[in-house]
Formats: structure tokens, sequence, C-alpha cells
């Protein structure tokens, strides 16, 4: 009996041990191929990495000497003393500054490194040359990462090749975390136990005794539960992992793969995006400290988080740099120079990766045409974009010191006033800097694309573009600013107003212009017809017609700040749309191209109604409600712009142009409250401080043949001469027009004035 | 009169800037003229005598001005014509968007990006930017003949040949 229960206890054992093998087994198998068919894909989630637009180098270019080294510095170049031989590294001295470029796929070509000298004098290029001393003729640096694509909550990276790496940093890891990592299988037993004891001893946990390759499979595959059987499962994945693959690939994995730190809700993985998280620059130009740095980050990156807690960060860079001297990495005197220096973490906000949310925000719209979100999130595209992250800077700083000033003299104290700026370069229709709110750091609501705000008075260049192109009116044709009435279709009467509630009378269009008229534009709207004017805004690039409402004639039309800039940059850009841009090209992984925004341009308005509109938004800067702009901006700086209200002061506009920059700027409410602000006394500050500040060139555009310049008294529009009137303005119209001309100004005062002037000075031409 | 005299100078100075169509300058006020030897003040010169005639003079003919390529633009235009020799046709118009960003207002710079179009078979783009290099190529009749010159191969690609026609007369006009 006790023979035959032995028995069967033991068949018994052997079936429930056959079964435990046999599940085991597969148990294994199926470890085995997650292990190998993920790690062998290697496929890392790769957000799209985005670039800001590339300086370009050459001779001409207005750049200082000052403004090329912060750039140098922003994209992470290394000062030397010597003259510099490695890529990433610069040298001044005075006005000049050598450096070695380095290499990078642009869409359109790879670009090897390059020694230069750049020579400045007078904040301006004047020689470039290579080491040879052979001109160069034209020259763009590595363009600045300024973000990537992620998905919400998700990581992001840059991954890097083993040639990319520093050899310090794989050594350093090994004696860090790792001593015996070339010759175990994936576990260290003897660690293990050891590091078992010291945290008995010391009751908590103190040392980990997890292989780099256990990091990396709880990295890769396990999410962070720390129980006993995720243990096991870890330690046999790892140990799986050793079989199927090489030292060298699991060494170059942990360094794609390691979380390093978490910036809002993007969490940093790997060494390759750390390295522009913590210092700006590529891995493979860090020095000994920070390697050093980088390594203390990999035990803890909250706890030893190197902007928070510097001091905790420093003590353990320390220790590493004399662990890696102890186990002969490194000897000595490198050791003593590496601790003398400071931890050198850049500020975030100046780092390379700094957010430029609402940018970013117009990019990835742009791209979701033609890509899934998940191409964008997770296919290793590169984007090449159109911002300027100098006029960024300046758009955000401006905007800020404004709307705190403008804050403190409201009477609401319970809310902030908010405002947006865009910046194109109207010629290519290239959006170079977008400012979506006062905190731009933000990346909540995108005002600039999103917030379809009361236009006001920003619609009067467009009716008078229609009035001028309809061939009844010029510049200087006579408009009654008298009060209108006009019944709507709900039976309602309309009854406008100007803001300042007088009436002017009889004006010239280019003084009811300067001067925002309402009852003068209302006027003029009617006489060339609501059809006319609601098609000229479709014509100059906003995407709907808006209906044919007199009250579009005083701005009563919802328009993003993005959809202002499209509009205006019509105008800057003589008569011709460009779809704005801020994506140039997009390549591939491997670099392909893959599509390119090229630069397009559609004639939508004649030419010379324009150039005559430009010159009466001239008159509103120089004379009218954009005059206030005179006290921040440069003299001999022209510019043309427009301000807008809308009703009860709820938004505060202003759009305008130089030769070489379009500006719109919008400031209001989010709950769209009265702020009390016109165009004037809101938004223009910005828009010329932040013009006054970005190196923008005078509008010039040339006179066309089909124009000619005349004088006239401002206040009526007669023909004038300069010194029979009191107010005079120039304004072009058309050659064959000819104006009746204001009493006793008749004749050629001018002609015989300039005998007198060349008696006078003594001159004769 | 007297009175009258110092505003008139300052605007006549302006005036004297304005009569030829060029690049607009504002209408600032004109540097007041230096003091008269021997101190004289202003006022007591001599007022203008009455104006013999009652037509303007005729304006000067315009200046000519045509358009150059900087150095940065002349390598980055040779660099596109060569990759449109290649038939690397974005490349080539990528090259020359690059120089656009140096000297967006040089009406050449038009022209060749729309030959690159052109070349590729995009008539319309191609049109476009002669259009556009023709209206800033103000005084600049050779330039101008080369922007309606290729608008008119551009309209004629496109099977209309009447505006074609039109084009080329306005080509031949100026390139005489």
């Amino acid at each position: 009996m006790t023979k035959k229960l032995k028995k069967q206890l033991l068949a018994g054992g052997a079936l429930v041990l056959g079964v435990g093998i046999l599940a085991l087994l597969a148990w294994l198998l199926y470890l085995d191929r997650i292990v190998t068919a993920q790690f062998e894909g290697r496929r890392w989630t790769l957000p799209a990495q985005v670039y800001a637009e590339p300086l370009e180098l050459y001779v001409g270019q207005a750049l200082g000497a000052d403004t090329l080294e912060q750039e140098l510095r922003r994209l992470g170049y290394t000062r030397v003393e010597a003259a510099p031989k490695s890529p990433g590294t610069y040298r001044r001295r005075g006005e000049r500054i050598d450096l070695v470029t380095r290499r990078f796929a642009f869409w359109d070509g790879t670009q090897e490194p390059q020694a230069l000298s750049v020579a400045m004098s007078r904040n301006a290029i004047v020689r470039l040359q290579d080491p040879q001393g052979a001109d160069v003729p034209i020259f763009r640096l590595d363009p600045l990462l300024i973000g990537s694509i992620f998905p919400i909550h998700g990581e992001d990276r840059i991954v890097v090749t083993p040639e990319e790496v520093p050899d310090l940093l794989p050594a350093a890891l090994k004696v860090v975390e790792d001593r015996k990592f070339d010759t175990h299988h994936g576990v260290n037993f003897a660690a293990i136990l050891r590091a078992a004891w010291v945290n008995l001893r010391a009751g908590q946990i103190e040392q980990g005794g997890s292989t780099l390759t256990q990091q990396l499979v709880r990295s890769y595959f396990l999410d962070n539960r720390r129980t006993f059987g995720r243990k096991i499962e870890e330690a046999i994945m790892a140990m799986l992992l050793e079989l199927h693959f090489e030292k060298q690939d699991l060494m170059n994995a942990y360094i794609n793969e390691i979380f390093l730190g978490q910036d809002g809700q993007r969490a940093i993985h790997g060494f390759g995006l750390a390295s522009q998280f913590y210092f700006g620059k590529p891995l493979a130009e860090l020095q000994l400290h920070e390697i050093a740095t980088l390594v203390a980050i990999v035990r803890g990156p909250s706890y030893y988080d190197p902007r928070r807690r510097p001091e905790r960060v420093q003590a353990r860079r320390d220790l590493i740099l004399k662990l890696m001297n102890e186990h002969g990495l490194i000897d000595a005197g490198q050791m003593r120079v590496a601790l003398a220096r400071p931890l050198g973490v850049v500020d975030i906000d100046k780092q390379g990766g700094g957010y430029y949310p609402a940018f970013l925000d117009l990019v990835r719209r742009t791209l979701r045409r033609d890509y899934r979100e998940e191409d964008l999130t997770e296919a290793g595209l590169k984007i090449f974009s159109t911002l300027n992250p100098l006029v960024q800077s300046r758009a955000e700083t401006v905007l800020k010191q404004e709307l705190e000033r403008l804050d403190k003299s409201r009477k609401r104290k319970d809310a902030h006033l908010e405002g947006v700026v865009v910046v194109t370069t109207p010629q290519n229709g290239e959006v170079i800097a977008m400012v979506g709110g006062r905190e731009t750091n933000f990346a909540g609501f995108n005002r600039a694309l999103d917030a379809k705000r009361s236009i006001g008075s920003l619609v009067k260049p467009v009716i008078y573009l229609a009035a001028i192109e309809s061939g009844r009116f010029h510049p200087a044709s006579i408009v009654d600013d008298a009060p209108v009435e006009v019944k709507l279709d709900n039976g309602q009467i309309w009854r406008p107003q100007n803001i300042s509630k007088e009436l002017y009378g009889p004006v010239p269009l280019v003084r009811a212009l300067a001067q925002s008229l309402n009852l003068a534009t209302v006027n003029l709207g009617l006489q060339v017809g609501l059809p006319d004017v609601t098609r000229e805004f479709k014509a100059l690039g906003l995407d709907r017609e808006p209906p044919q409402l007199p009250s579009v004639l005083l701005g009563a039309l919802d328009v993003s700040p993005l959809e202002v800039a499209q509009i205006y940059n019509a105008f800057a850009n003589g008569g011709f749309n460009t779809q704005l841009r801020a994506v140039r090209a997009v390549v591939d992984a491997e670099g392909k191209p893959l599509k390119s925004f090229a630069l397009e341009v559609t004639p939508v308005a004649d030419p010379d109604a324009v150039y005559q509109v430009n010159r009466m938004m001239v008159e509103v800067m120089e004379r009218g409600t954009g005059a206030g702009a005179r006290a921040y901006l440069p003299p001999g700086l022209v510019v043309a712009g427009k301000s807008g209200t809308s009703s009860d002061y709820r938004d505060s506009w202003f759009a305008g142009f130089s030769g070489s920059h379009l500006a719109v700027v919008w400031i209001g409410y989010d709950d769209n409250a009265p702020t009390g602000l016109t165009g004037s006394s809101g938004s223009l500050a910005v828009w010329a401080r932040l013009m006054a500040s970005i190196g923008t060139t005078p509008w010039n555009a040339p006179l066309p043949e089909g124009l000619k310049e005349t004088w006239i008294e401002y206040p009526t529009g007669f023909g004038a001469k300069p010194g029979c009137a009191d107010e005079l303005a120039l304004v072009a119209v058309p050659v064959t027009v000819e104006l009746p001309t204001k009493p006793g100004c008749e004749s050629g005062v001018i002609d015989s004035f300039k005998e007198w002037w060349q008696r006078f000075t003594g001159s004769e031409q | 009169m007297n009175k009258t005299g110092l505003p008139i100078l300052i605007i006549a100075a302006t005036l004297a800037a304005c009569t030829v169509p060029q690049p607009y300058e504002p209408p600032a006020p004109a540097p007041a003229p230096a003091p008269t030897p021997g101190g004289t003040p202003v006022e007591t010169q001599p007022a203008p005598p009455p104006p013999p005639i009652d037509e303007p003079t005729p304006l000067p003919p315009p200046v000519v001005r045509e358009p150059t390529l900087g150095a940065a633009s002349r390598a980055l235009v040779s660099q596109a014509q060569a990759q449109a020799a290649a038939q690397n046709f974005a490349m080539a118009a990528a090259s020359i968007e690059r120089a656009l960003r140096i000297e967006p207002d040089n009406p050449l710079l038009w022209i060749e990006l729309g030959k690159v179009r052109q070349a590729e078979g995009n008539y319309q783009q191609a049109e476009n930017m002669g259009r556009k290099a023709a209206s800033m190529a103000v005084n600049a009749p050779k330039t101008q003949a080369a922007a309606w010159e290729l608008v008119a191969e551009s309209l004629r690609a496109q099977g209309k040949n009447v505006e074609a026609q039109e084009a080329q007369i306005r080509a031949d006009q100026m390139g005489r």
C-alpha cells in the first residue's frame, strides 16, 4: 500500500514536474521570442526632429561678432583658445571668429565639416575664407534643433550610432554601473548578493545589483513594478538577450534607450537627447566632466536632476570622476581638471530643445495633411522648418514685457492680458516666428491659429485696395466722412460712428485710411460694392469669403492672427500671394528627401493698386494711427501698417511690414472681455519694439512706371505744392490722374523756388 | 513771404529728392540748411520771383538701374544651374530659394527660379515668377525684357497664345 502510494506520488510528481518543465520551456520560448523579435527589429519610436532655419554666412550678411558668437553658443559650439581643430569648436579674436563647422545632412545635400574664418566689422561680415585663404561665397551653419514631435506623455530621443559615442561614455558606464559587463551572461549573481548584503545592513536600498543588460531589459520590455516575479523575468530576459546579441550591440542599445530626465510631458531617453537637453550640444562633443554628469544622472534622473539638485549631482559626478581615475580610464591630471569644472548645464530656456509650442504646433498641423500621426511621432523624420530663433526670442521678450506693462494699468486683476505675435518674411511667405501667448513654454490653446477674433480696422486696406482696383479711386480721391445709414436684412438700421464720434466731411482716401475714419470707409465700401470687397479678402489669401454684410466694412469679421498675416503678406509681397509656410522640407530617417514645400507665388492683385495702398499705409505710420511707432523705430526705417480695434475695445491689433519683415500682433483677453485698448495703445508698441530689434530693412519698393508721386493737401486732397499748403502728403497716383489744384497753388512755385534756391546756395546744376 | 521762406526751403529740399521715380524715401523733414556764411539770417534772402510759366518742368528720364547679383547669390545661382542641368529641379529651386532669402527684391533671382520651374514643366509657376520679376524690375528694361520673355514662353507652353503674344510684345519693346 505504501509502496503503491509512493509510486503514485512519484508518478504524480513526475507529471507535475514534466508539465512544469514544459510550461517553463514554453515561457522561456515566449520570452525569447519577445526579446529577439523586438530587439532585432530595434525599432525605437523616433519622434520627428524639427530644425530651425540655418544661419547663412556670406560677405555682407548683417551679423556682428557678438551675434555670431551667441549663435554658435546656442548651437553648443565650444570656445577654444588655440586654432579650432575639431567640429563644433570656435575661437574668437576681437571681430574675427575662426570655427570648424559640424557635418550636417541638409535635405538638399550633406555638408562636410569645414574650417572657416569669419571677419566682421560694424555688425556685418566683411570676409569669409577657408584656411587656405580662399574666399568662400556662402556657407550655412548646422541648424538648431528646436524640438521634436512626440506623443503626449511620450518618449523623446535622438538615436546615436556607436561612432557618435565618445569612448569614455561606455567605459564610465561599466565602471559605475556594471564592472563585469564584458564577461557576465546577463546577470551578475555576485553583485546581487553583495548589494543585498549592503542593503540589508543599511536597512535601505543603497546599491543595485542590476547589470546594464538588466537595466536595458527593464526599460525596454517591462514596466517599473518591482515584484519578485518581475525580477526573475528580468533576469531571464537579460540572459536570453546575452545569448543572442553581442556586447557592443547591447551597449549601444542601452545608450539609446535609458531614461535620463523628464521635461514636462516629454520623457528624455538616451544619451543623445540627454546631451542636447542638459548641455545643448551633440554627444560626440561632450567633455569629460559632462560625460561624468550624464553617467551620474543614470542612477535616478529625478533624484539626480542637475537643474534642481546641482550640488547633489556634482557630488556624484565627482565620485564618478574619481572612480574613472581609480580604474585607469583617465589620469590624475584629467581628473583634477574635470573636478574643477562647474556642472555647465544649460538653462532650460536657452537649450537647443527650448520649446516653441505655437510654432511647433503649426509645423505639426502642416505635416498632418501629408503624414499620419504615427509617422511624425515614430518614424524618425527630420523636418527643416523656417523658424528664426533670434526673431522668435525677441518676439517672446517684447510681448511679455508689454503685456506686463499693460496689465498693470488695467482695472481688471482677475485675468491677464494675452497676446500673439506672428512674423513672416513676406517675399517667400515663411513664418519665422510665432508666439501663441504670454506663457511661451506652455503648449496650450494656440491663439495664433485658433483664436478667431474680430479684426476691426485691419479690414480697411482691403477695402481701399478693392476701391483702387475698381479704377474709380486713387489715394487723393475724395470720399465723404458723413453719417451713413444702412438698412440691414433684418430690418434694423445700422448707423456706424467714428471712434472720435466726430465727422470729418470730404477727405482724401489717404487721410481716411491714416486716421482710420469709419464713416468715410463705410461710404467708400458701399460705393465700391460689398461683393467686390468680400471677394478681395478671398483673393488676398483668406480661405473663405466673408459674408456680404455692411458690418464687414468695419471689421466685424473673425480672423486668426495667422490669417491676418496671410492677408497682409499679399500687400507686403506687392500683390502676390504665397501660402505661408513653416516647413521647407522633410527627410526620412535615412536622410532621403520626402517632401519639399517649394516657394510658389500667385498674382492676386494689381501691383500698381497694391503700391498705392502700401504708400497710404506708410502715411498711417507717418501721421496716422501708427505714428506712435516712431518713438521706437530707428530714423529712416520706412514701414507700412494698420491698427485695428474691435468694438468695445475687445481686441487690439496691429499689422504692418518693412522691406524684409511682416509682423502681426494681437492683444486681448481670452474671455473676450473689453480691454480698453485700441490697436495703437496696445499692440502697436509690441510691433514697433519688435521691428526695431530684428535688423529689418526699410520698405522701399520702387515706384511702378504707371504711377507718379504727387503732393496733396492732406486734409482736403487738393493738389498742392510745397509752400502753398500747411499740411502736405506725398501720394502715388496713376500717371494719368490730374488733380484739382488748391486755389493759390496753381503755378510752378517749385520751379521758381528752384531758381531761388540755386541762387541762394550759389550752386548751378 | 518772409515767413513762408523756411518751410518752402525744407519742403523743396525734400521734393528735390523725390522728383525722380526711385525707391521710396520717407518725406521726413529735410535737414535744416546750414547757416549762411556771415550769419545772414535766412529771412533776409530775396523772395522767389513770380513764376514765369505755368507748365511744370518735365520729369527727367528715369535713371536706368539694372539689378546685379551679389557674390553669395552668384555662387548659389551657378550651383542651381548645375543642379538643373542634372535634372535635379527640386535641389536647383532650393538653391535659388537660399539666394532669395538674401536678396528677396532681386528680380534676376525670380527669373532664375521661374526658369527652373519652366525646365521641369511647371509653366504656371514659371509664368507667375516672371510676372513677379517684371513687377520688381522698375527702370531696368533689360531685366523687364527677360521677365516678359519668361512670361511669354510660359504662356505659349500653356497654349495661351494670345496672352503670350502680348507678353512677347512687352518683352520686345523693353529689349529694344
